[in-house]
């Protein structure tokens, strides 16, 4: 190792360092401050409170609370909002997935040149701003009646979804050998049959990789399910969003914090289970596509 | 049993022509090689045999059966597939039984019957392992073993040893050729590889952008090869060809001219193997012949002869001689092409030209 | 695969996109061309004992009967999109009457709200998206030369900004920055200015949301390119050693070339999701200097003394779907011949 590259190995571990820090400190501090009162973790007097806590022990005598936490969950009812977020992103993980792995497989395998054309058009699909899209829901939703339920935002979600699926999926197909499926139809199989018996047994890792973004923009969402949920039905998105116009006239803006950071935990389980997924699963399918 | 007929077939992707007004029969428990470089719509037309691509126009008949309209598992067809097609999810029992179960045959008699297969490929202690597991000789013999094992009226096989390497090829070749006289079933094999073609077949097609260029029997193939096309294709190495004009019985070209040849005036090409013409020939020898005198270009030692090349008006020609020639680069040689083993070739239109000698 | 067969597989994902995103695109283009009713306004006699007045006052019962007997509201053309809140036409014709010079007349335009959104959310995208590829770039690049067993939590740690929802991304910053947390007082201790704030500031706001978008958007251009490191050929990479490239030209002329259809497909997925910024604003707090094109819309449902302004709403979404669909045409296009169906053979 001559002189030049050890300087550049120093620059690029003081370059990844850098990052590590900026992108894990604003998560490692809201945890933390999340178990504080309120005049520390917004700490005018002095920014070292923050990270001592002193308005903390002379509030409620101990180095953390959960205050924040009981609020948010009990008082608040911030459970309700969490378990709509986990029917709303169930259910269109399972939906996307479904639709996407039929119409993905359909478009890798078809040949004709239509199917070109609906990639295409799921690529301009994909482009459309969100919220472009609610303005076209709202009004005939409000006088279908649909507004406000779980369902209808479910089924938003999923066509939302749709095309970044279809392409994901479509990539992912298009690795896996033609062979496979038409030696199963020359064996006796209709194409619906080698589906099943053939590649879904195959399909696993491309379906695991994009379920994890079909998750992610489900979870994630604030535009649409702003929008399209009565307030009882509220996810915990829009809830932490409606906290924050409530909380902050009553004070309360921890319950805010300890609602984001009871939204960020599940977010950090699912990178750390999958991380190898979204890694292998880019490579094999949005980098080729 | 089941013989093919194909009628009129064609292919076309857009403007792109793959398989061009073909007609073809195939017979009852013939071995049928379709042979052509890549690009010249063999595998295609297999595929619309198969029911796994749909002709833009023209007609397939299985034992005189019209079957255009049907799905792939209801023609009764078995495929071997170039990158075999082995589901990674089964072991190779599972795979060569997933044609019978998904026929819903008898589930008695499967395990019987996989056994057999098994055997007739010599699987039998392999037959617990996945797909990943194997080497891909013994992939393909899986491939086989699951064609085999339900006996199909037909035998597909697309390109089945082009992933091998050099030495699995020839063993397996043996095995296909053994299998399908045990089986007597109608085999189409597809590939562009024509010793393949050579051993394996009863007749073979050549075929070229979508054309067929002949049909007939290995050696008919490789002895009168009807147009330019097949002559260049054929053998190993292809014959030489050189192309030139024929001026009073006379072939000419800029750097040499040939005495003999009782045909009309015209541009013509003439062709003859590397096995035909010999360097330095003997001076007793009375045969009709016309002597070259040509620097060599190269010489290559194959074991049981000696191939000597050299460029002859703009052509690269090589002569087979015998494994103890020697000569050096650039020595000048003595050619002797016998006129008896030229073939002749229209150069306008590459048709053989009919046989005048 | 036949058609009827690839129709059988098709058609869920197909229908619930033409219901869902066609159709919808659609009804707005509809809506943005009707305007809300006016309200019906009933004059009455209110006669208390001290004798009787005659006051006026919206008369709901008609007021609703109108809206529910036509729901879009009446039809107004072009009008929204050429109104004070939209393309503004007229405005810009006054501004540049009576303006003195080019600067004064950008001043008056970008004080219009739609030209204040789009001024805010094309910069926004078209600064945040080179930085991310950039900055993404490096990174990949660095995390590639770490020993493996620190691959695996880097990777992790440096996922987060992405993974996490832009309006809980964006809170969680804006408390550090804020004037009372734990950045923004430390700011001000630093440069001993208690009235220090970076939210008082539209530029720093705007500076603010840029470093925002560039730390949430990051992470998914490095894991991209960090992908396509891992598929750079290594015949290549070594000829080019052998050639005498050192390492500059190595990633020069090997590695570059061999990630830029990923750096086409990241400003691709870049531009698309840039273009809609929208929660940060709502996180940031920050629509006193910072609107952009979704903020608006969202805006339109939210404000007007509970009754949402559904045309002025669906003429905003036209422009920004004219908006996107200009920005995506080069993209789309070069997509196009890229995977433009190669023809088959044999």
């Amino acid at each position: 190792m001559n002189k030049k590259n050890s300087w550049l190995n120093i620059l690029s571990l003081s370059f990844i360092l850098l990052w590590v820090i900026l992108a894990s400190v604003p998560f490692l501090w809201t945890l933390w401050g999340s178990f504080k009162v309120e005049s520390d973790f917004f700490s005018k007097q002095d920014w070292r409170n923050a990270i001592f806590g002193v308005r903390t022990i002379i509030e409620t005598g101990g180095m953390f609370t959960t205050n924040g936490y009981e609020g948010a969950w009990i008082k608040e009812e911030f459970w309700r909002a969490a378990l709509n977020t986990g029917i709303v992103t169930l259910s269109v993980v399972t939906i996307s997935l479904t639709l996407g792995t039929l119409g993905g497989y359909a478009l890798a395998r078809s040949g004709f040149r239509y199917a070109f054309w609906i990639l295409i058009a799921a690529l301009i699909f994909r482009a459309m701003p969100h919220i472009t899209l609610v303005s076209g829901y709202l009004l005939p939703f409000f006088e279908l009646g649909l507004w406000g339920h779980l369902s209808t935002t479910i089924i938003v979600l999923v066509a939302i979804n749709q095309p970044f699926t279809l392409w994901m999926l479509h990539s992912f197909f298009s690795t896996i050998p033609k062979d496979l499926d038409e030696s199963a139809m020359v064996d006796g199989c209709t194409r619906f049959e080698a589906f099943r018996h053939v590649i879904i047994p195959v399909m696993w890792p491309g379906v695991i990789t994009t379920g994890l973004f079909s998750f992610l923009l489900a979870y994630n969402d604030f535009a649409i399910t702003a929008l399209l949920l009565t307030e009882a039905n509220q996810t915990m998105v829009p809830k932490i969003a409606s906290f924050l116009g409530s909380a902050q006239e009553q004070g309360n803006v921890m319950f805010a914090v300890a609602a984001v950071v009871s939204a960020t935990v599940p977010l950090f389980m699912l990178v750390m289970f999958f991380q190898r997924q979204i890694v292998s699963g880019l490579t094999a399918g949005a980098v080729k596509g | 049993m089941a013989s093919i007929t194909l009628k009129n077939l064609s292919k076309r992707w857009g403007g792109f022509v793959a398989v061009d007004n073909l007609s073809l029969k195939i017979r009852d428990k013939e071995f049928l090689v379709l042979l052509g470089p890549s690009g010249c719509g063999k595998t295609t037309t297999m595929r619309i045999i198969a029911g796994l691509e749909q002709e833009t126009s023209g007609d397939v008949y299985i034992d005189n059966i019209k079957v255009n309209k049907l799905e792939p598992k209801d023609r009764d067809v078995a495929m071997v597939f170039q990158s075999y097609g082995l589901y990674p999810n089964m072991n190779v029992y599972e795979n060569i039984r997933f044609p019978l179960k998904i026929r819903k045959t008898d589930p008695k008699t499967h395990d019987r019957r996989v056994k057999h297969a098994a055997e007739m490929v010599e699987l039998l202690e392999y037959l617990h392992r996945k797909p990943s597991e194997l080497s891909g000789g013994q992939k393909q013999r899986v491939a086989l073993a699951r064609a085999i094992v339900r006996e199909p009226n037909v035998f597909l096989m697309d390109e089945p040893l082009s992933n091998l390497d050099a030495k699995l090829r020839v063993s397996t070749r043996a095995q296909i050729k053994h299998l399908h006289h045990e089986m007597q079933v109608t085999t189409l094999y597809v590939t562009h590889d024509q010793i393949e073609a050579m051993t394996l077949a009863d007749r073979v097609v050549v075929l070229n952008r979508g054309v067929i260029q002949q049909i007939g029997t290995p050696s008919e193939i490789y002895d009168k090869p009807q147009n330019l096309f097949v002559a260049g294709f054929i053998g190993n190495p292809a014959m030489n060809l050189i192309s030139g004009k024929i001026k009073n019985n006379k072939f000419e070209t800029e750097t040499i001219s040939l005495n003999g040849f009782r045909t009309n005036d015209g541009n013509v090409t003439i062709g003859f193997r590397a096995e035909d013409a010999i360097i330095q020939p003997n001076k007793t020898r009375a045969v009709k012949s016309n002597k070259i005198s040509v620097p060599v270009y190269s010489i290559e030692l194959l074991g049981d002869s000696t191939m000597v090349s050299f460029q002859i008006s703009g052509s690269l020609i090589s002569i087979k001689a015998a494994k103890e020639y020697s000569a050096k680069i650039g020595d000048v040689v003595t050619i002797c092409i016998p006129i008896s083993a030229c073939h002749l070739f229209d150069s306008d239109t590459g048709n053989r030209i009919k046989d005048t000698l | 695969m036949p058609h009827y067969t690839f129709l059988k597989f098709i058609w869920p994902s197909a229908l619930a996109m033409l219901v869902f995103i066609a159709l919808p695109i659609m009804s707005t283009s509809v809506q943005s061309l009707f305007i809300e009713h006016e309200k019906i306004l009933e004059t009455v006699e209110n006669c208390t004992p001290f004798g009787c007045k005659e006051i006026t006052k919206v008369d709901l019962e008609a007021t609703e009967a109108q809206k529910a007997e036509n729901p879009l509201g009446k039809f107004n053309g072009f009008g929204t999109y050429t109104n004070r809140n939209h393309l503004a036409f007229s405005e810009l014709k006054q501004a540049w009457r009576e303006s003195n010079g080019l600067n004064e007349f950008l001043a008056e335009v970008f004080n219009l709200p739609f030209y204040k959104a789009l001024s805010f959310t094309l910069s926004y995208t078209f600064i945040v998206t080179p930085f991310v590829i950039i900055i993404g770039f490096f990174i990949a690049l660095a995390v590639n030369r770490l020993p493996s067993f620190l691959k695996g939590p880097t990777i992790f740690v440096c996922l987060l900004p992405m993974i996490i929802t832009p309006l809980i991304g964006s809170l969680v910053l804006f408390w550090m920055i804020d004037a009372e947390g734990i950045i923004g007082s430390f700011l001000q201790s630093i440069f001993n200015d208690p009235n220090l704030s970076l939210k008082a500031s539209p530029t720093l706001t705007w500076i603010m949301l840029f470093v925002y978008g560039i730390w949430h958007h990051t992470p998914f251009a490095f894991i991209v390119f960090y992908a396509g490191l891992q598929t750079v050929p290594r015949d290549t990479l070594e000829s080019a050693m052998i050639d005498g490239a050192n390492r500059w030209g190595q990633t020069r002329h090997v590695i570059i070339p061999h990630l830029m259809p990923l750096a086409v497909f990241i400003s691709l997925i870049q531009i698309m999701d840039n273009f809609r910024v929208f929660e940060p604003i709502i996180g940031f707090n920050a629509q006193a200097s910072a609107t952009s094109l979704s903020w608006l819309i969202y805006n339109d449902f939210r404000s007007g003394d509970g009754d949402m302004l559904f045309g002025s709403a669906a003429a905003t979404s036209m422009l920004t779907i004219i908006g996107v669909s200009i920005l995506m045409t080069p993209v789309i296009v070069r997509t196009w011949r890229a995977n433009r169906p190669s023809q088959g053979v044999s």
